[in-house]
């Protein structure tokens, strides 16, 4: 016995490591009920402290690898490279102040929106609250497309946050470490992002292919679809809020698993190769910051002080149109039509009904009337539709009607 | 031709390295391997940890620390990754094993023989990790052989780079 291990030791040793292994791979996997292996998302106690011990051992060489590639780019493009700076910084100051009036009026509809979205039970998420990261790492493998940022629980991060940049959506976070956090890009093979298409309105499911391209899989055949087409976040996974930006559309093929399924290759926003630095969604719920408060107060503020100014305006105008004086004599009949309706002309529509005296304004009566003067019966014209009412103080009367010998002659049916 | 003497290469070509080397190389390797695909995008052909694997597995006189070695760069890779931990594992303790065992017999001091060498055994790391991936485990995964090509002829020319620089930190009687 002694003598077949020392004469197979090397065997016997790769084959215990190897047994080793497989065993743990098996404990790893999981049978779901579709039929299918799939592993396991919560990493069992054991692998998890191995994952730990790893991401301890490699972070800080590569916080220390991304800080010196940091600072040496940094000490040229903050102490040297400094040409057109204060241009730059005058022109931005300008654009920030410009945008602040803008994001006020922004917020307000935002506001607005949300109340009726509350109203309908229309549970849509916002993004309020987000944290920045650098990524620092990655695993290392094509298979696995995973990177680390270095923020974790210490920044509260946790599992399922979306992680995004301001070009389109990067991936969720999958691990968190007490600084750092995995995180597992959308272009992996075992990623899951719902996803819409912006103009035919096509839902799909994203993950990545063999060659780190983003497709949308399980798609019916259709002729619509066609390259440039922008893909939004569809919401429904509860991990990307709805209408972020995915990319376009880059070709689509036929599913070669399945026939009438295509897969539609998406060209990422986002520069999923390149990434430097992530904003991960921290929080969805609706809340605004104290300089968004007082950004919304300004606003508020200005649309106050604009109202109040154009309501003066309107008033103004207003006691002008009270002041100057009317063409309808308070004393003259009232017309009935209901009492003579064969004054209509056929094919005419009827006069206006009469405005009912009550609260109209009475006029005194003038010490020196003249022929302008309301009230002179000779001046007065037949046809009162076009007098100014209190209704409508601001309606003027037809020349035409207000002189009646320049009116083209009537004629008879 | 001396290529096939292994009692030859076990009396005399025994490579030994403080033990600082021993710790860092490996790890240097690990953290570059993390680091670098952030760097160059999907050009990053090359797996470090397979090519120091095969440098130290080559140099030692039995196949057990060449099978431990790979054994512990895979299961470090895979802690790294999210997939379970023993894909690249398995994939590496083969080939740590096989270099190991391949080395007792030619003389890898040879470049063309590193070259070859780094070719094949990387061909064989990706063939054993789909192996492991869809056969064992059944699991699905994509893979484009071409890809794996490319990571086998990266990992042979950083090879023919590296081996030799390695070459100077060894122990010299």
């Amino acid at each position: 016995m002694e003598s077949f291990f020392g004469r197979y030791r090397d065997l016997v040793v790769l084959l215990a490591i190897l047994l080793a292994q497989v065993i743990g791979l098996a404990v790893q996997v999981r049978h779901t009920a579709g039929g299918q292996n799939s592993f396991d998302p919560q990493d069992e106690s054991g692998v998890r402290l191995i994952r730990l011990w790893a991401n301890s051992i490699v972070s800080p060489p590569e916080r220390l690898i991304h800080g010196a590639k940091l600072g040496s780019g940094s000490l040229w493009l903050d102490y040297l490279d400094l040409r057109h700076v204060r241009q730059q910084n005058q022109d931005l100051q300008k654009t920030i102040d410009r945008l602040r009036l803008e994001q006020a009026a922004l917020l307000e509809d935002a506001r607005q929106g949300q109340r009726l979205q509350a109203l309908v039970a229309f549970q849509q998420k916002y993004i309020y609250k987000t944290v920045a990261a650098q990524a620092i790492g990655s695993s290392g493998s094509d298979q696995s497309r995973v990177f680390y940022i270095d923020k974790g629980a210490n920044y509260k991060l946790a599992r399922d946050m979306a992680v995004i940049t301001p070009d389109g959506i990067v991936g969720k976070i999958r691990d968190v470490f007490p600084n750092s956090a995995q995180v597992l890009a959308i272009d992996d093979q075992t990623s899951g992002a719902g996803v819409i298409l912006e103009t035919t309105r096509t839902r799909g499911i994203l993950r990545g292919n063999a060659l780190g391209q983003p497709q949308i899989v399980g798609i019916l055949a259709d002729n619509r679809i066609q390259p440039g087409e922008k893909v939004l976040t569809a919401g429904g996974d509860l991990i990307f809020p709805r209408g972020l930006p995915v990319g376009v559309v880059e070709k689509v093929a036929r599913d070669p698993e399945r026939e009438n399924f295509i897969d539609v290759i998406v060209k990422p926003a986002a520069h999923l190769d390149r990434l430097d630095e992530v904003l991960v969604i921290t929080a969805t719920a609706p809340s605004f910051s104290s300089q968004q408060q007082q950004d919304l107060t300004d606003s508020e503020s200005l649309m106050g002080a604009e109202a109040a100014a154009i309501k003066e305006q309107k008033k103004a105008s207003e006691i002008m149109a009270e002041r100057l004086p009317g063409l309808k004599d308070p004393n003259a009949p009232v017309v009935n039509p209901a009492a003579n309706p064969g004054s209509a002309q056929p094919g005419q529509n009827p006069p206006p009904p009469p405005i009912p005296e009550l609260g109209q304004p009475k006029m005194l009566h003038p010490q020196h009337p003249d022929r302008f003067t309301p009230g002179t019966a000779a001046e007065i014209p037949t046809d009162t539709s076009a007098a100014p009412t209190p209704d409508a103080p601001d309606a003027k009367p037809d020349p035409k009607q207000a002189n009646p010998q320049q009116s083209p002659p009537r004629r008879n049916p | 031709m001396s290529v096939l003497d292994a009692n030859f290469r076990r009396e005399l070509e025994v490579h030994r390295y403080p033990m600082l080397v021993y710790a860092l190389v490996p790890l240097a390797a690990l953290v570059l391997q993390a680091w670098l695909p952030r760097v160059l995008g999907r050009y990053a052909w090359f797996d470090l940890p397979v090519v120091i694997t095969v440098y130290f597995a080559l140099g030692r006189p039995t196949p057990i620390q060449g099978t431990i070695m790979g054994a512990a760069m895979g299961i470090f890779e895979d802690a790294l990754s999210h997939h379970a931990i023993g894909i690249n594992g398995v994939a590496k303790t083969v080939v740590g094993f096989l270099a190991a065992s391949v080395g007792t017999r030619i003389d890898v001091e040879n470049h063309t023989i590193r070259l070859i060498l780094n070719f094949i055994l990387s061909l064989v790391s990706g063939a054993m990790y789909v192996f492991v991936y869809r056969i064992l485990l059944g699991l699905d995964l994509e893979w484009t052989w071409f890809t794996e090509l490319f990571k086998a002829i990266g990992n042979s020319v950083i090879a023919v780079v590296l081996f030799p620089a390695l070459d100077r930190l060894q122990i010299r009687d």
